[in-house]
């Protein structure tokens, strides 16, 4: 017979498993929105934040009630830890896709050439490459917690640095294209603010996998491990 | 302190016995074990009959620490506490093998008195047991009565010594003449206390001494040990996994008979490295 612990435990996991396909659909959405111009696509992300939001709540109470009536020590202890930065993680993650989101609302309503600008600097740079690769990490983030799997968990957290090399490329195009012609300055403008959240998925994907790591091995991996020399 | 029971082991024994545990594992901590501190366990095993309830146990309990020992139910743990003492002998049919050394004595050396041994090694019980015709005074300086000779003014600073030390001066100070039956379960416990450490022991072992007590004197209990742990070597069975974190600096899991993980409590309850442990703690044993 399973206890009602472990059901308190497995309701916890099946609410994030829930969370992160939520806010792994609102980055896919945010994404559309973007390449495709589409404001309605846009709308729908932002509403759909406040989802997002209900989760975060609704996970932060059980673990709270899991604490405060099981005292949970070893693996549950880390589980309940990683459970409540992974809640915290995915939520900003929601944040970022409706930020994401609002971007491609802008630019969207952008009058005259501005879309077409627009679509333009987006091919110039690597903005669609990026946001694949951070969606990758993302998804694998979460796979990698559903799975149990550390080793996924320590890949992702190598693919960061790929991330912010296209985000230090595209900011460089972008200033470039700006430069150039001036009247690229809003939609350049915003696809830098672009550029950066997707950069900023990519880390929240490698914190994830970082509290996979250290659930699975029970190893801190996060800053490369370092420790304090000297009690504070 | 006095020392009451000498080193017996002659120089060539100890080198046998060096070399011996040279070729051993000694489950512990890492922390270098010496043989003349704290209590050092060899290969030891402990029959009811034919029945072998402990398995070659072998570890080092660290000196002034506090040790805490748990597993379920019939695992050896309260066996293993009474070998320490030589308590374990007094049951029908019982016998011990191996070593135990307390502070560097082998305690089932054949020149050893056992009355001695029990002497050095307080014990508390799960059930307070002070005896119920003595006054809380006599209680207390009742193993000094027996050992010998103190005037009335000693056993009395004794007494509120090791009444101060128990936590319990302040509510019987005025009321020591009344009879020990008549305080409290917790006041009890810590009377019991306060009588095991009046003849000064080297040792103290705890059979479960919270779990007949509610939260507020278990509290009282932990904070107790907490302060004596400076003081003396403690080893406390327990079955409430969260007071073995709470109170002890080392954690060792037994079962069946086995000593399965001994180490750091810290080390036990964040990341036990034995599976069967981590089921343990975790409540998904079985």
């Amino acid at each position: 017979m399973q206890r009602h612990f472990e059901r308190q435990l497995e309701r916890l996991k099946t609410n994030l498993i829930r969370m992160g396909s939520l806010v792994d659909d609102q980055i896919d959405l945010a994404m559309k929105a973007l390449f495709d111009m589409n404001v309605e696509l846009a709308r729908l992300v932002i509403e759909r934040d406040e989802k997002v939001n209900e989760y975060d709540n609704l996970i932060d109470k059980e673990i709270e009630t899991i604490f405060a009536t099981t005292q949970p020590v070893a693996v549950d202890l880390r589980l309940l830890m990683a459970a409540l930065k992974m809640n915290s993680d995915l939520e900003r993650i929601g944040d970022i896709a409706q930020n994401l989101a609002e971007r491609a609302e802008s630019l969207a309503r952008l009058e005259g050439d501005g879309k077409a600008r627009t679509q333009d600097l987006i091919q110039r740079t690597r903005i669609a490459s990026m946001a694949e690769a951070a969606r990758q990490m993302v998804r694998d983030a979460i796979d990698s917690f559903i799975n149990g799997d550390p080793k996924l968990g320590r890949s992702i957290c190598e693919r960061d640095d790929i991330v912010d090399d296209y985000d230090r490329e595209n900011f460089a195009l972008l200033i470039r294209a700006m430069q150039d012609d001036p009247r690229t300055i809003e939609a350049g403008a915003n696809l830098i603010v672009v550029s950066r959240h997707i950069e900023r998925l990519a880390d929240h994907a490698t914190n994830i996998a970082e509290d996979v790591v250290f659930l699975i091995d029970a190893k801190i991996i996060k800053h490369h491990g370092i420790e304090m020399k000297e009690e504070p | 302190m006095k020392q009451i029971i000498e080193p017996v082991i002659s120089q060539a024994e100890e080198k046998r016995v060096v070399q011996h545990i040279a070729g051993t594992k000694t489950m512990g901590p890492d922390i270098s074990p010496n043989r003349n501190e704290g209590i050092f366990v060899e290969q030891l095993s402990a029959y009811f009959g034919k029945n072998r309830v402990l398995k070659d146990v072998t570890m080092h309990i660290p000196k002034h620490c506090v040790t805490a020992l748990i597993g379920p139910s019939g695992c050896g743990k309260t066996t293993f506490l009474r070998t320490i003492n030589r308590m374990h002998e007094l049951s029908k049919d019982a016998r011990v093998e191996g070593t135990v050394l307390v502070d560097g004595v082998n305690i089932y050396a054949p020149n050893i008195d056992p009355v001695q041994v029990r002497r050095r090694i307080g014990m508390v019980f799960q059930k307070p047991n002070p005896f119920p015709t003595m006054s809380i005074f006599e209680n207390v300086v009742a193993g000094l009565r027996l050992n010998g000779r103190y005037s009335r003014r000693e056993l009395m600073e004794i007494a509120e010594r090791t009444l101060r030390q128990a936590a319990l001066w302040d509510e019987v100070s005025d009321k020591l003449h009344r009879s020990g039956a008549s305080l409290s379960g917790g006041q009890q416990q810590r009377l019991c206390i306060a009588r095991a450490l009046a003849v000064n022991p080297e040792v103290i072992l705890m059979d479960e001494p919270a779990s007949a007590l509610d939260p507020i004197s278990t509290a009282k209990i932990e904070e107790l040990i907490f302060e004596l742990r400076n003081q003396y070597t403690i080893v406390i069975v327990t079955h409430n996994m969260q007071q073995a974190a709470r109170v002890s600096d080392y954690t060792a899991f037994f079962y069946l008979g086995e000593l399965i993980e001994f180490d750091r409590t810290k080390q036990i309850f964040i990341s036990p490295s034995k599976k069967q442990t981590e089921d343990y703690i975790t409540g998904r044993f079985g």
